[in-house]
């Protein structure tokens, strides 16, 4: 096993700024999934989902707290996980357990405008890409790997692109540029 | 006024025969000239108007076009966006449930109208269509910029719009195609959704970039590219020249996939169509202007018609004047014809009136204001005509002529005032006798009276009245006359058909009165107009003898019963006629007289009878009839001054004969002509005494050298004692008178005897010798001679 070393990706859009919000991952062969245990909510709030995007481990279970006064009905038709939670109340809780990783796009079948994903994912080396667009993953064992990029605005199979790299000993540092 | 100059004003080249034509085509054809004017004003004035009323409302439909394309977007997408919303289709597209997918899209279709309706999920594959427009519907949603979803495509020639519809869950999972073909209906219907009546076409971008119509009704132009490429910046209605007539036309690109557009609407509004709303304002005005013109021309017509016909009837009026007729206008109106023709009727009145001064003038006589013999011939004319018409049932026309014996004697002895008296009187005589009858005066003293159709023994009675009433005396100024009159009468038909031939007639009746005696009536007879026929050919063959020398002298012996000897010759002219031989005297010296031809004859038989004297003895005598009218003539005393000078024969042995008629015209310049010859010492000797108008005033007022005692004594002079009572008192007058006598005709011894008892000079007659040549003459001088008993 080769020492951890960090990795720095910074993701810039179709129009080359920094493309916040996208979820990068780096799939390294071998590396141990994260644990499913901890605590994972995506809230109803102001009639948006928040997060945006919540980042979990395959085999999380997500809480769907209603914080709005208002009724919601969260859906999935994502193949990773595909749920249907009827009209449910404030202070109302619904969990719903990932155990498939993938893209799962939630929805409201009231509220056409809210629109959340949770990011079900196998490998720890996952997040979003912050107001620069960059992300940073620690302990990155050096080795072969796949980089990978989401984005709802990528126009792709799954709205993600990936591409192999490698991470040298010394960590690595990469920017993303996407392309039309 | 220049329309009565003979040269007719002129209105261009044609020329007019009349003046209500030239009027009422100068009005018609002004009229038509300002109605064409205003035609063709107010056609450009509605062609502009509707050209910017056709440009206002197409821009204004384009606007609409634009709002109802993107209504109809709208209501799509809408459609589209129920169905890409539901809950169920959303699941049944994630589930990827194919046959719940085409399910629901039939509903849509159904629910839409539009006849495809496709479901693109996120791989490109279609549901709910193949082929080509499948093709198409699954590349737009992947080709076509965020935010649109609406795009004209053309698919295998097809034009083709396409509303997109994201089904999103709440990403974008797939889309909703639905694809409605532009095509004839659809652009129909939009036809149909315009307030005007526009022609909407579907224009699609050739290979080569151009751009035509998919039905073909608009070929691709160059004027076609150019308006539709231009259409985004223009942006307003041009005007397209198309096979099918000029339209405003207005393209309106429709935005394709890309960025270029494949297709384009073209919506045009025809100027025909344009018009179309006009039509009937022109049509209206056409119509108008038309039936104006009729108008016109008509109200022209009798405009013209009321101008030209007072104008039409002066002339006519005119024409009437010139050929002699009376013509008067009608004046109407106090315009400058109505004052022509109060002008026309004034001239036409005053040449009237002169006329009939004139006519008076020439048709009446102005002394007895009597008609004259021109009107007299016209009124006979009309009468006979009449009569002619009648056919003489009534009886015919009658004319009598008049002619007074004694108005010359009057007159040269009354003066001339009396005589016109005297014709005053018997003018206003004849009208009281005869009021029934038309009087005129023919000549100085000479009338007539024309009875139409009288009572068969009317014109007898009058004419005898007339000849006993002028048988009496009329006093003119005191002065009692006794004028006398001879009066001819001609009946018509009979005596002339015509008025000439009816005056001539009753003109050679009053000759026949005249010789007659005067103081009678005479009808006309055939043998007068035979007698007057040959009257006048004597008197051609009497001009050709005087011209001929056919005259000559034959000599009676005059036997001087005292000296018992010859004591003289008269001479008697002798006339050997080229085809009737000899002619007696009596025959052609009446004619000699009336026609003058006697002054050359009797000039003839005095230098004749001269020359034949002057050889005989010196106490042989020569004695010379000397008719009235010739020794009235003005050269008398000259031509017997040379006959006797060039015969040199003595004066005192030419013994000139005269009658007493020489005495009828006036005594005074006959004696006083009678003293000149005497002077000159020629004999006068008076023939014919005892027969005529024998006056002893005569005796008296000249002392006469012989006078002859006329043959109708002497004759029975022997048997009768009252011829021989009158014989012998001439005899005794002459004696007193100191005046030689001859007795004329004598042939027998007793008369011979009788007349040598009564103490008569000289004798003349067959008894001692019938007039002989003037050979045996000289030798009879010669032979001594005596008388016997």
């Amino acid at each position: 096993m080769a020492a951890a070393a960090p990795v720095s990706v910074t993701v810039r859009g179709v129009d080359g700024a920094p493309l916040p919000g996208a979820v990068v991952t780096l799939e390294v062969p071998g590396a141990a999934a994260p644990n499913p245990n901890g605590t994972y909510t995506v809230e109803q709030r102001d009639i948006q989902f928040q997060p945006h995007v919540a980042i979990v481990p395959v085999g999380a279970t997500v809480a769907f707290p209603n914080r709005d006064k208002v009724r919601h009905h969260v859906y999935s038709f994502s193949k990773p996980k595909k749920f249907d939670l009827k009209l449910y109340g404030r202070e109302d809780t619904r969990s719903v357990t990932f155990d498939q990783p993938g893209v799962v796009a939630l929805g409201c079948n009231i509220h056409d405008s809210m629109s959340g994903f949770v990011f079900v994912t196998a490998t720890p080396f996952a997040a979003q890409t912050d107001a620069a667009g960059r992300v940073t993953f620690a302990g990155v064992p050096a080795g072969g790997a796949t980089l990978r990029v989401w984005h709802p605005s990528i126009r792709a199979a799954g709205n993600s692109l990936s591409q192999p790299t490698q991470v040298a000993a010394t960590g690595l540092s990469t920017t993303l540029s996407l392309h039309r | 006024m220049r329309l009565l100059t003979a040269r007719p004003l002129r209105f261009g080249s044609p020329r007019f025969h009349s003046l209500r034509t030239r009027l009422a085509t100068l009005y018609a054809a002004l009229f038509a000239v300002a109605l064409i004017g205003v035609a063709g004003v107010a056609h450009l004035v509605i062609a502009g108007n509707a050209r910017a009323s056709v440009t206002a409302e197409l821009a204004a439909s384009g606007t609409v076009y634009d709002r109802l394309w993107a209504l109809r977007e709208a209501s799509l997408k809408g459609a589209a966006d129920v169905v890409a919303r539901d809950f169920g289709f959303r699941s049944a597209v994630a589930s990827g449930d194919a046959s719940t997918i085409a399910s629901a899209l039939d509903s849509l279709r159904m629910r839409a109208g539009v006849p495809t309706a496709m479901m693109v999920d996120l791989d490109g594959k279609v549901v709910g269509a193949t082929g080509p427009l499948a093709k198409a519907a699954a590349a737009a949603p992947f080709a076509m910029p965020a935010g649109r979803s609406d795009a004209v495509v053309v698919v295998a020639g097809h034009v083709h719009r396409l509303v997109l519809s994201p089904i999103l869950a709440p990403t974008e999972i797939g889309w909703i195609v639905l694809a409605v073909p532009l095509d004839g209906a659809e652009m129909r219907n939009l036809e149909r959704l315009s307030a005007i009546p526009l022609i909407a076409t579907m224009l699609r971008r050739t290979d080569d970039g151009r751009w035509t119509s998919l039905d073909g009704s608009v070929p691709p132009d160059p004027a076609l590219d150019r308006l539709v490429d231009e259409a985004p910046v223009a942006r307003r209605p041009a005007p397209l020249e198309l096979p099918s007539g000029d339209a405003l036309a207005l393209a309106k690109p429709l935005a394709g996939i890309g960025a270029r557009a494949q297709a384009a609407l073209l919506i045009r509004y025809p100027y025909a169509a344009a018009l179309a709303p006009y039509r009937p304002l022109e049509l209206g005005i056409g119509g108008a202007g038309l039936i104006g013109l009729m108008l016109v021309m008509v109200g022209s017509g009798r405009l013209a018609r009321s101008i030209a016909r007072p104008i039409a009837a002066l002339d006519k009026a005119a024409r009437l004047l010139e050929e002699g007729a009376h013509a008067e206008v009608e004046v109407v109106g106090r315009d400058e014809i109505g004052r022509l023709a109060a002008s026309f009727n004034r001239m036409a009145t005053g040449i009237a009136e002169r006329e009939h001064r004139i006519a008076d003038l020439a048709f009446n006589d102005t002394l007895t204001g009597l008609p004259n013999r021109v009107s007299l011939r016209e009124t006979l004319d009309q009468l006979i005509a009449r009569s002619a018409r009648t056919a003489g049932r009534n009886g015919g026309v009658v004319v009598l002529c008049l002619d007074l014996d004694r108005f010359k004697a009057v007159n040269d002895t009354l003066g001339h005032d009396i005589g016109d008296g005297l014709l005053r009187q018997v003018g206003n005589l004849l009208p009281a006798m005869a009021p029934d009858g038309y009087i005129a005066r023919l000549s100085a003293d000479e009338f007539a009276i024309v009875l139409a159709e009288p009572a068969p023994d009317r014109p007898r009675a009058l004419a005898q009245a007339i000849l006993d009433r002028l048988a009496m005396p009329l006093v003119v100024e005191e002065h009692p006359i006794t004028i006398g009159v001879s009066i001819g009468i001609a009946v018509g038909p009979g005596d002339g058909a015509s008025a000439d031939m009816l005056l001539k007639s009753a003109g050679l009746a009053l000759y026949r009165a005249k010789t007659d005696g005067r103081g009678v009536l005479r009808f006309f007879e055939q043998a007068l107009d035979e007698a007057a026929r040959q009257r006048r050919e004597l008197e051609l063959d009497l001009r050709e003898a005087v011209a001929q020398g056919q005259f000559t002298l034959a000599f009676q012996p005059i036997f001087d019963l005292k000296a018992d000897r010859i004591g003289g010759f008269e001479a008697l002219l002798r006339w050997q006629h080229p085809t009737r031989g000899w002619l007696s005297p009596t025959e052609f010296i009446p004619v000699a007289e009336e026609t003058g031809l006697i002054v050359p004859i009797g000039e003839w038989v005095m230098r004749e009878a001269c020359r034949t004297a002057i050889r005989w003895p010196e106490h042989v005598r020569i004695a010379v009839n000397v008719s009235a009218l010739q020794f009235r003539s003005p050269g008398f005393q000259s031509v017997v001054l040379q006959a006797l000078a060039a015969s040199g024969l003595e004066p005192r042995r030419l013994e000139v004969e005269i009658t007493e008629s020489v005495f009828l015209d006036g005594e005074g310049p006959v004696v006083a002509l009678l003293h000149r010859l005497r002077a000159m010492g020629v004999r006068i000797a008076l023939d014919d005494f005892g027969t005529g108008y024998s006056s002893l005033s005569y005796l008296r007022s000249f002392p006469f050298d012989k006078i002859k005692i006329d043959r109708s004594f002497v004759i029975p002079v022997a048997e009768d004692k009252s011829a021989a009572a009158i014989v012998q008192a001439i005899i005794d007058l002459a004696a007193a008178l100191k005046t030689d006598t001859t007795a004329e005709g004598v042939e027998t011894e007793e008369q011979l005897a009788a007349l040598r008892a009564q103490g008569c000079g000289t004798i003349q007659g067959y008894l001692f010798s019938r007039p002989v040549d003037a050979g045996a003459a000289t030798t009879m001088l010669a032979t001594p001679m005596h008388a016997v008993a």
